[in-house]
């Protein structure tokens, strides 16, 4: 399409370099609901790496493609409104753009919102890296009965500009051309119209001009003179090192005079209003709520909608998770006959044992979580395509702003009552690295599935007809644990410039892209794979090697070492079985009960158990005669609210990336976990 | 006036912004500058309120909202 005409205007200069088998990087740059992240996905399908900007905790996401057989690299820039400093992202945004790692850069806009979403567009504007414009959506635009000529923007911006729809395949072939025209004329964007809107914003011109002297590789003196206008805080601080005292302080004293990022922001939007002028055939869009959005954003139903949609989409899930969950179980079914099999060939004990108690095992959980990554991560990819997610924002905003975070982190506490991996591998959808780790860290205070799968059965045994009153308690701590862990944890995670309200925008309703985001789905499923795996096989064999005895559960180290601090464990309640029990249920919760029963019987190993192995007859009896009630009650609190499991363990550290954090908030659960049983077996000991 | 103090289906044009650089930086990034029309969908208590500028339902917090001036427009 017009993308061409463009190019073959163009001379012949560039096209050796089509030839260059060089792979070309591209930079992908869009405001949040441009879509970005599905072109990216469809572009680069499985061949996707996430991982971190080095030394910054925010996530860094490049992929590969080839076309007609170049190849080509795209990073997907951290998504944000602008360029400005307002956060990591945007400064790495615009550091990645500026370092010459970038070919081209492809920036993104909303057709159906071309006023608002050129903004970006308008703040790139005066970098010096060549770019060219794609105006996504244009089925919705189409729709809303707007017709776009691309061609007129095109001249005006002196860079390639097309059209673009995801469902439209031949958007595809067009997108294809376009970079490669791009890549072959490296056009630079026409910013003398804008730099004239700028002029009439007062001391502009004197700032240009002090700033000309000053070279900045990558950004004109125009952009820092706008950014300086802007308070921008890094574009400033670099002024300050470079420009001498009295002209630095002469280009902050015009700055302050100058209307600041009003007056840009003003000058920005009249500009875009030229650039749309006469390119859009602008039809009325309607100013009201749809239907669904009625129900969402009302006063007393928003919530319960949300909530319902959420567990809806959570329950359907589980449907393709299926599979994976019971190939888990399945392999870890095969211990057994593996077991016999080795035993008949006389394979060494200690052996057979690594094979089955850590390999396989290790295995079985790995899939199991994989069942439930792959069906949160399409359930939450998918509210986040249809457009669903920002009004779960939306409704869940106030409620969650009082904990430090953002309305969507009400999901994966949703999620972390059937579990916590699942929880964990659902705060991906929330974009702020510090918010995503604290909603993680609070996640974990919502006792999981398998905490309820034991919970009820030790309080029925210990406490009969008040059990449902120790439930209650439980989750009156909870809601008081999320509280207090939100308090410690915020200060270092969420910055007060963090802190801001809501201000957001509810895209219109999309149809899914299916082709796209199974190629997401699967993508993660296969990444988290690989590094959950290496996290897992490591932790089951530390915990094998200190647990494993070769016959009785009493002779293995972790029964001795527990022996020798049971002074300083009983302080806390627990007995040395008890507390083998407890540092059992970190692997996983539901293993606690079997590994009491392995330990009071005197039969079975402690890593058997914790992995499942079936619990004695007479368990109840077992538990009676041998657990006090103020033990008892010190023991359920203290699993209850102990870090939730290995694997939510594993996937924790696959969405934050950050060894030390993981580290931490581990450490903290098992404390907090030992300090609440500290308490409640003291006023145990105080009923009974 | 504020855009906070503003009932749902009127329409304003915002006269002012107040609030430090960040503030004013993601605000206009979303499209809300001085001059530009909003027209009000939602305000409820403890919710963000809702709205339409340039073509985009934007949410907006209360407490930021009250930082916006607006003169409303009589139809």
């Amino acid at each position: 399409m017009s993308g061409c005409e463009y190019c073959d205007n163009k001379s012949e200069k560039g096209r050796k370099n089509s030839a260059d088998k060089n792979a070309a990087t591209i930079a992908l740059l869009g405001q949040p609901n441009s879509g970005k992240s599905t072109l990216f996905n469809a572009l680069t399908g499985l061949h996707q790496h996430v991982g971190n900007w080095p030394g910054k905790t925010v996530e860094q996401k490049t992929g590969t493609f080839t076309h007609n057989g170049k190849s080509y690299t795209i990073a997907d820039l951290p998504g944000s409104y602008s360029m400005s400093a307002n956060s990591d992202e945007e400064v790495i945004t615009r550091d990645f753009i500026t370092s010459d790692e970038a070919d081209i850069v492809c920036i993104l806009a909303d057709s159906s919102q071309l006023e608002r979403s050129l903004f970006m567009l308008a703040d790139y504007a005066g970098i010096n890296v060549p770019c060219f414009l794609v105006l996504n959506m244009a089925d919705v635009a189409r729709q809303q009965g707007k017709q776009i000529n691309p061609q007129t923007i095109e001249a005006k911006l002196g860079v390639p500009v097309m059209l673009f729809s995801a469902p439209d395949t031949k958007s595809y072939d067009t997108f294809y051309e376009t970079l490669e025209c791009a890549l072959r004329d490296k056009p630079y964007l026409n910013v003398s119209t804008l730099e004239n809107e700028y002029k009439n914003i007062s001391g502009y011109n004197e700032i240009v001009e002090i700033l000309s002297e000053n070279d900045r590789h990558g950004y004109t003196p125009m952009w820092l003179a706008i950014k300086a206008m802007e308070k921008d805080k890094v574009v400033l601080d670099s002024l300050k090192n470079t420009l001498s005292l009295d002209r630095f302080n002469r280009v902050e004293s015009l700055s302050n005079q100058s209307g600041g990022a009003i007056a840009t922001g003003s000058a920005k939007f009249a500009w875009i209003d030229g650039i749309l002028n006469g390119a859009v055939n602008k039809a009325d869009v309607k100013k009201s709520i749809g239907k669904l959005d009625r129900i969402f954003t009302h006063k007393f139903w928003g919530k319960p909608a949300v909530v319902l949609t959420v567990l809806i989409g959570l329950i359907a899930s589980f449907i393709p998770a299926m599979p994976l969950m019971a190939a888990g179980m399945g392999i870890g079914a095969l211990k057994g006959p593996v077991l016999t099999g080795l035993t008949a060939i006389h394979c060494p004990t200690f052996l057979s044992s690594i094979i089955c108690d850590v390999i396989i095992q290790s295995m079985g959980f790995v899939v199991q979580m994989l069942g439930f990554v792959f069906g949160v991560t399409l359930v939450f990819g998918l509210l986040e395509e249809v457009g669903i997610m920002a009004r779960i924002s939306f409704v869940f905003d106030n409620t969650m702003g009082k904990l430090g975070l953002q309305g969507k982190s009400v999901m994966p506490f949703l999620v972390s009552f059937g579990c916590t991996m699942g929880g964990a591998a659902g705060a991906r959808v929330i974009d702020n690295w510090g918010q995503k780790v604290l909603t993680i860290a609070l996640a974990w205070a919502v006792p999981c599935g398998a905490t309820w799968a034991i919970v009820p059965m030790l309080s029925t045994t210990f406490f009969g007809a008040w059990a449902p009153l120790l439930i209650a308690v439980i989750l009156m701590i909870m809601v008081l644990h999320i509280w207090i862990t939100g308090k410690i944890f915020s200060r270092g995670l969420v910055k007060a410039e963090d802190r801001y309200g809501m201000i957001m925008e509810l895209p219109p309703y999309h149809k899914p892209k299916w082709g796209s985001l199974m190629r997401y789905v699967f993508g993660r499923t296969k990444d988290t794979f690989f590094r959950v795996t290496k996290v897992i096989l490591i932790v089951c064999f530390v915990f094998w090697l200190i647990s494993y005895s070769g016959g009785d559960a009493q002779e293995s180290f972790l029964a001795k070492l527990g022996m020798l601090i049971e002074p300083v464990t009983k302080f806390f309640g627990m007995p040395w079985q008890l507390f083998i029990a407890f540092i059992a249920s970190s692997i996983g919760k539901e293993g606690a009960v079997g590994v009491l029963s392995a330990l009071y019987s005197g039969s079975g190993s402690v890593i058997a158990a914790t992995s499942g192995a079936a619990v004695a007859a007479n368990i109840n009896e077992l538990l009676l005669a041998n657990i006090a009630k103020p033990e008892a009650l010190a023991f359920i609190i203290a699993v209850t609210f102990n870090m939730p499991c290995i694997v939510a363990l594993a996937a924790t550290y696959q969405e934050i990336h950050s060894v030390k954090w993981t580290a931490l908030i581990s450490i903290y659960y098992t404390i907090t976990a030992l300090l609440l049983a500290f308490a409640a077996y003291h006023i145990g000991l105080l009923i009974w | 006036m504020s855009l906070s103090d503003l009932k749902p289906n009127t329409e304003a044009i915002i006269s002012g912004i107040n609030g430090d650089a960040r503030f004013i930086s993601r605000i206009t990034s979303i499209g809300l500058t001085p001059g530009c029309r909003v027209t009000v969908i939602k305000n409820d208590k403890n919710r963000p309120v809702l709205m339409y500028s340039r073509d985009t339902m934007i949410a907006v917090n209360r407490r930021e909202c009250a930082d916006i001036r607006v003169s409303e427009i009589n139809a």
